[in-house]
């Protein structure tokens, strides 16, 4: 089991939330452990109630609780709304004086044993002549004594934060003071920690999700960023942004998605590697230059960062229902590559793959993301730059080689798996014409029968080598209490099937087996690439599983239905979620064990 | 003595497609497309130094009759795409082509964003007033009740005062040349393609097919050259006032040029001072700084 804490600070938007999980994470990881950090928020820039929750171990996790230990509310909405949450035991801290708890709350605050703070603060920030903001650092403190950490370590990463702005640093450190003091009257307060583990933890980066791929394509050689703000994926415009001048990337913020996608594709065409990123709805009015870049033959790379839809639907909650649209989005019939990233880890390695796609099949790649992913905080081991590979398939660059080129050559339809060779504008060579009509081998129209089936051909062929040269599926296990990726196929009692953001809950649910399920061999397969669908592998563990669970967060089960429509295997239990919610780690292990225990098949169960 | 001949620079040869043209007879297609390959070897632009790009609609249809690095993209979209290929590869000369129906009805809000952008490219607008390639459908520039294939009682929309419009958004550059006056036309664009950030060139042009209202007979004998009257093309009111009024005569030539301002891959910050371009950095890029800043 592992052993785990979870701490949940909430309040109004504005109140400085999201600054104080970030403080708290950053110290708790220079203090030893990994943290995972989940925010929610509604869709507004102030007020409205939100939330910022730590999730903490020695080990890793990538995962939140639904019940936490200890609760800080900015404000009395927290007090009510989030009382709730706490585990049996758990602590609340407020600074709302003279609260009353209505009766419901009374009688849960005996039942579960909870522990009601309220800290003078208001008094503090008088004595001190101290700014309301400043707040936040007294409780911080507070929380921060609670955890039995250290006083300097707090007050390292707060000075630093405010290593600019000189005359605020002595009044956080008073702040920081006043919290352990206020401490001191509450001895019996503690949340005990599992041993901290430095070594592993201290030097390993926090960051978001769309931080790691924003890193990953710039590592991967991406020189030119067309955004159009939409979230989830606004904040890997802002990262992007935000680094230009180090990079040196060439950023835009465009006047809709449309053109976002298509500069980014005439970037790609004149020869550098560009991006574009939005949500579903900004995906659907990028579905015609999607269709452009597969005739023109053009590599053209798109994140999408999923929301749950239809129309605006919930604009900063999470989903994973735009697998089918990404799959079959736009017009006609033609080759492309779908990838799906699934934390901090893969969003980074996963980009160069996708900008090496795109250029050696000459084919869109989209990179599907979430709300979950792009804004989580991971704990992540520092990124491998000599695992960054940059392949540009049939690119001629080389004068000499150049000078070889026929202008058919551009959509030769007999080139070896429809892959023909790409030369760039301004090359001095024959030309073409880069056709968004039906061509011949040069890029002219031509509209005859033998040729349209000559073009389709070539470039379908180039999806079945594509297909080929993907790996199958990873296969996940829990040995000895550790996840591990196996090669072999081992003999398995419950397959579970996901893709993208559920991969790290289930591999902690995986860990978190309890003694007397052991018996039960789990095993999780998970899909990163998500067209084409590689098979083979689903179909042999298929047959070994007793129970085959699909895990996603859509009403449909599009994985499954995918699976279905390509090796005719039915997976009849889903476990899925269609709330704007992630899985949460302690609900997907009861609904796991409820559908492996269950004879019926079960779906959708909430 | 035979003097030698000067072999220094591309012919018309050179852009010569083997593709047979399909546009209509007496189209001003014809024209412009004369008029591009001339401003090309008159620059010493050979085929393979250039990127052009084409909307939807008749004038697309050329994309393969004429040499060259070409694109044919969506309708409406092009002015971005360019735009795009511009930001990659800045020393890449981009002239983006599109007609007056996907320009002013799909494609305007690009237009708009491209003026404010300043992207250095040359877009030129083919404008017959209508939708020539879907059989004659009034355009935004049409008429209001002219009597059109989608309208036979007349388009009830107001038409869009092009040139008015285009004015309005302070461009650097606008142009506008007639398709039958190809040495006019080759004139007006070389000066587009000299300009420092974006070139609006409306090319008004015959429709034979669809156009019955602003034939090539009305534009020959309404259109004049500003540079044979002593024109300054400084004055941008000026050179407003002169564009809108089309009732007696049509200007055509630069009718406004400012070279003081910087395009838009000019004022992109984290490109000053680069010897390279996009299109060459495509390497790994050493991320380990950034990442010291997430420990």
């Amino acid at each position: 089991m592992t052993n785990r804490i979870s701490l949940k600070i909430v309040g109004a938007s504005g109140q400085g939330i999201d600054s104080m999980g970030e403080v708290v994470a950053k110290s708790l990881k220079r203090s030893g452990y990994c943290v995972f950090g989940y925010r929610e928020y509604p869709s507004l820039i102030k007020g409205g109630h939100a939330s910022y929750q730590l999730d903490v171990s020695n080990e890793y996790i990538g995962s939140t609780e639904t019940k936490v230990n200890l609760v800080l509310a900015l404000n009395h909405h927290g007090i009510v709304n989030n009382l709730k949450d706490l585990k049996s035991g758990g602590i609340l801290i407020h600074s709302t004086a003279g609260w009353k708890m209505d009766k419901a709350s009374q009688e849960l605050i005996v039942k579960e044993s909870l522990k009601i703070i309220c800290l003078p603060i208001e008094e503090i920030l008088k004595k001190l002549k101290a700014k309301s903001i400043l707040a936040n650092v007294i409780q911080t403190s507070f929380v921060w004594a609670i955890l039995g950490q250290s006083q300097e370590m707090l007050t390292d990463v707060v000075c630093a934060r405010f290593a600019k702005k000189k005359d605020l640093l002595e009044l956080n450190r008073k702040c920081i003071e006043e919290g352990f003091s206020l401490k001191q009257q509450h001895a019996e307060l503690s949340i005990p920690m599992a041993k901290p583990d430095p070594k592993r933890w201290k030097d390993q980066l926090l960051i978001t999700g769309s931080k790691a791929m924003g890193l990953g394509a710039v590592a991967a050689g991406m020189r030119v960023y067309i955004g159009y703000p939409m979230t989830p994926s606004s904040p890997l415009l802002t990262y992007i942004a935000a680094i230009q001048n180090k990079t040196g990337v060439a950023v835009k913020q465009a006047e809709d998605e449309i053109t976002a996608a298509q500069m980014a594709s005439g970037a790609m065409l004149a020869g550098t590697r560009a991006m574009t990123a939005t949500s579903g709805g900004g995906f659907d009015l990028m579905g015609e230059t999607v269709s452009l870049n597969a005739l023109i033959e053009n590599p053209a790379v798109f994140v999408l960062a999923q929301r749950p839809g239809p129309a605006t639907g919930l604009p900063t909650w999470t989903a994973q229902a735009d697998l089918l649209m990404a799959v079959g989005m736009a017009h006609g019939e033609f080759p492309r590559s779908v990838i799906a990233v699934s934390e901090s880890s893969d969003a980074f390695h996963l980009m160069d793959d996708a900008f090496n796609i795109a250029e050696e099949y000459q084919i869109p790649v989209i990179v599907m993301t979430d709300k979950q992913i792009a804004e989580a905080l991971y704990t992540q081991e520092p990124y491998d730059m000599k695992s960054i590979e940059i392949r540009r398939g049939k690119l001629v660059t080389d004068p000499d080689e150049l000078a070889k080129l026929k202008s058919t050559d551009r959509y030769d339809p007999n080139a070896k798996d429809g892959i023909s060779a790409r030369w760039l504008p301004g090359s001095k060579a024959a030309t073409f014409c880069s056709q968004g009509d039906e061509h011949n081998a040069e890029g002219s129209d031509n509209e005859s029968s033998a040729n349209a089936i000559a073009q389709m051909e070539k470039r379908m062929r180039k999806g079945d080598a594509l297909l080929r040269s993907l790996p199958e599926p990873e296969l996940w296990i829990v040995e000895n209490g550790k996840r591990k990726m196996v090669t072999d196929d081992p003999d398995i009692d419950v397959l579970l099937i996901g893709w993208g953001s559920t991969k790290p809950v289930v591999l902690d649910v995986l860990k978190n087996q309890k003694p007397e399920t052991r018996n039960q061999k789990l095993a999780y397969l998970h899909f990163s690439h998500l067209w084409p669908l590689k098979t083979a592998r689903f179909e042999t563990l298929a047959k070994k599983a007793k129970k085959i669970i699909a895990v996603e967060g859509n009403f449909q089960g599009q994985l499954a239905m995918l699976l279905r429509q390509q090796t005719s295997i039915e997976i009849k239990d889903k476990i899925l979620k269609y709330d704007g919610r992630p899985f949460f780690v302690d609900e997907l292990q009861l609904r796991i064990q409820s559908c492996i225990d269950d004879k019926k098949p079960v779906t959708r169960n909430q | 003595m035979p003097i030698p001949l000067d072999t220094t620079g591309p012919t018309m040869k050179d852009f010569w497609s083997p593709v047979m043209c399909t546009w209509c007879e007496g189209c001003g297609d014809y024209g412009i497309w004369t008029a591009v390959k001339q401003a090309l070897v008159e620059l010493k632009i050979a085929p393979w130094q250039t990127l052009l790009c084409y909307d939807v609609g008749c004038h697309g249809n050329g994309s393969d009759k004429i040499a060259g690095y070409r694109f044919h993209g969506l309708h409406g979209r092009v002015i971005p795409f360019a735009a795009g290929a511009k930001v990659a590869n800045p020393t890449l000369p981009v002239l983006a082509f599109g007609g007056d129906g996907a320009t002013f009805s799909e494609g305007v809000g690009h237009v708009v964003h491209a003026v404010r952008s300043h992207y250095p490219i040359v877009f030129v607008l083919h404008n017959n007033g209508n939708y020539g390639l879907t059989t004659g459908q009034a355009s935004a520039l049409t008429p209001q009740n002219q009597p059109m294939n989608s309208a036979p009682n007349g388009m009830p929309e107001a038409t869009i005062n092009s040139m008015d419009f285009i004015f309005s958004l302070e461009p650097t550059f606008v142009a506008r040349g007639f398709s039958g006056d190809i040495k006019h036309m080759t004139y007006i664009l070389k000066e587009a393609i000299r300009h420092r950030g974006f070139a609006f060139v409306d090319m008004l042009q015959a429709c034979p097919t669809y156009n019955k209202f602003a034939t090539h007979k009305m534009l020959l004998e309404k259109c004049y050259r500003v540079e044979d009257e002593k024109y300054d093309p400084s004055d941008i009111v000026k050179a407003r006032m002169l564009a809108i009024d089309t009732e007696k005569r049509i200007a055509t030539g630069v009718l406004f040029k400012r070279e003081d301002i910087p395009n838009f891959n000019e004022r992109l910050v984290p490109r000053q001072g680069r010897k390279t371009r996009p299109i060459d950095e495509v390497e790994k890029f050493d991320v380990s700084g950034l990442m010291e800043e997430l420990r």
